[in-house]
């Protein structure tokens, strides 16, 4: 027997409690995936794991009255695919959880974990970047907000402190209009992981001369954590989307990645595929916006 | 720490002391001597190991016991009845989907868990389905036809 403790959250009131009785000795555990990996190789040998598993808080998928989506951070990558709701108001995300590894990944591994482990090359945290989504993040004494954009510090490293955890992540209501999609590139998709790049996009047209208005882009296995690439989106707004304009990306782009070369790719046939993956994305996210629903195809 | 836990195992009801850090496969195999469930690659990767957890399939290597308390697991143990394999375990033989068979408990625990959802899957469904689990002999053409049999039979 280890002498791992356990605690079984009925709430987050409960497991945040536990974290801070636990002063930075505790793991939250969601569905296992990740962790019991690290556990498995012997990287990882937890004294106390606070199961949030079954937080019911923690479970559900909301779209508001404003169309807010809100999903709880125990919510499961099939869940999120499976939501019609989702689909309906914000297909990339439905696309992106669809192409999570496979079912038996897609059952057990959550949104929240995938997000609080930070990996570079996971595919929501990709999602949220491009559109800008809110964490919510719950601590001992209040809950505060955290941009996506902000959340990812380093290598599987978040600007969540010892005594928080995710409550939820929020994705306002897309405009009219705008158009959103996921791609992503590997070799064998269901196990592939550490090797994908991905590409997500949410993109606004000005309904005059048909340039992009406004445009929010994510990229996965492009840098240490994922990527919000500022300068590429400056570049592409006021464009239109036509040869040109992706010679230019790229150009910008490859500047502005450092993916990590590993034993299928090298990093500069990374930068390649990530200029690719991504002029794929955005053309398809141009065409559903010209269907002007917020993504719908 | 040890925590008592319960878990319905192919129908059968299974009270257990468990270590927190206790994966579902080395209960499974260790404590159990179910075999039929196998372990591999330990990271999620090979589907060798999935079981089916309230009917969807999960990797049990990957899933420490004292997280699903109180839930219904099948192996693949469970799946012929009385001594009777199972329409698939069948299909599997007759259509020679089975070489090695390392893979092949993976590979009925994820495809049974298709069929009870999806009865008449296509050859796409199948194929994305069964795409998380490797199998090194087959080449996956006749596992392919055994499930397409099932779902046309
Ligand atoms: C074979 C395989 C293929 C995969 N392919 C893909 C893929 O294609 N795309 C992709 O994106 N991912 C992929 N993954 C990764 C998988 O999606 C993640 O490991 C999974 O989502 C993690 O979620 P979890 O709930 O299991 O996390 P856990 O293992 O429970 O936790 C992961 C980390 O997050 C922390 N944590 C969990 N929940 C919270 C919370 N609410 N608040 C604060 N901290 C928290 C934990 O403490 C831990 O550090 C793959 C994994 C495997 C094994």
């Amino acid at each position: 027997m280890s002498d791992c403790r356990f605690t079984a959250a009925k709430t987050v009131e409960e497991a945040v409690a536990s974290l801070a009785e636990a002063r930075g000795e505790a793991h939250i555990i969601a569905g296992g995936v990740a962790l019991a990996i690290l556990m498995n190789e012997g990287l990882l040998q937890p004294s106390w794991l606070i199961d949030v598993s079954r937080v019911t808080e923690l479970n559900c998928i909301e779209v508001g009255d404003d169309g807010a989506i809100r999903i709880g951070a125990a919510v499961t990558h099939s869940e999120v695919a499976a939501s019609t709701d989702i689909a309906a108001s914000c297909p990339m995300l439905t696309e992106m959880a669809t192409e999570i590894a496979c079912g038996r990944v897609m059952n057990r591994g959550t949104i929240g974990g995938n997000i609080c482990l930070a990996d570079p090359q996971g595919d929501p945290p990709v999602a949220m970047l491009a559109l800008d989504a809110t964490f919510r993040v719950a601590g001992p004494s209040a809950t505060r907000d955290v941009p996506a954009r902000s959340f990812f510090e380093d290598l599987y490293t978040t600007a969540l402190a010892e005594d928080e955890l995710l409550q939820e992540v929020i994705i306002a209501a897309p405009t009219a209009g705008c158009g959103t999609a996921f791609g992503k590139y590997a070799a064998r998709k269901a196990m592939d992981y550490s090797s994908t790049i991905s590409a997500a996009v949410s993109l606004e047209r000005d309904p005059g001369d048909g340039s992009i208005a406004d445009i929010g882009i994510g990229l996965g296995g492009c840098g240490v954590i994922p990527i919000w690439p500022e300068m590429t989106e400056t570049l592409l707004r006021g464009r239109r989307l036509n040869d040109e304009t992706f010679a230019v990306m790229r150009d910008v782009l490859v500047q502005e990645i450092e993916p990590i070369g590993d034993s299928l790719y090298s990093a500069d046939y990374k930068r390649h595929v990530a200029s690719v993956i991504l002029k794929r994305t955005l053309k398809i996210a141009e065409q559903r916006s010209v269907a002007g629903k917020g993504g719908g195809s | 720490m040890s925590i008592d836990i319960s878990l319905n195992i192919n129908g059968e009801s299974h009270d257990l002391t468990v270590d927190p850090t206790e994966t579902l496969v080395s209960i499974l195999r260790d404590r159990l001597g179910m075999t039929g469930t196998h372990k591999d690659c330990c990271m999620g990767i090979c589907g060798s190991c999935t079981v089916l957890v309230n009917g969807r399939p999960v990797s049990s290597c990957l899933l420490l016991a004292v997280q699903i308390n109180g839930d219904s697991v099948r192996t693949v143990e469970g799946l012929e009845n009385n001594g009777t394999l199972s329409p698939l375990q069948e299909a599997f033989l007759t259509f020679g989907a089975v070489q090695c068979g390392y893979c092949t408990p993976g590979f009925l625990m994820t495809a049974t868990a298709l069929l009870e959802e999806n009865p008449k899957p296509n050859c796409a469904e199948i194929v994305d389905a069964l795409k998380g689990n490797l199998c090194r002999c087959t080449g996956y053409k006749k596992i392919i036809e055994a499930v397409q049999a099932v779902a046309n039979a």
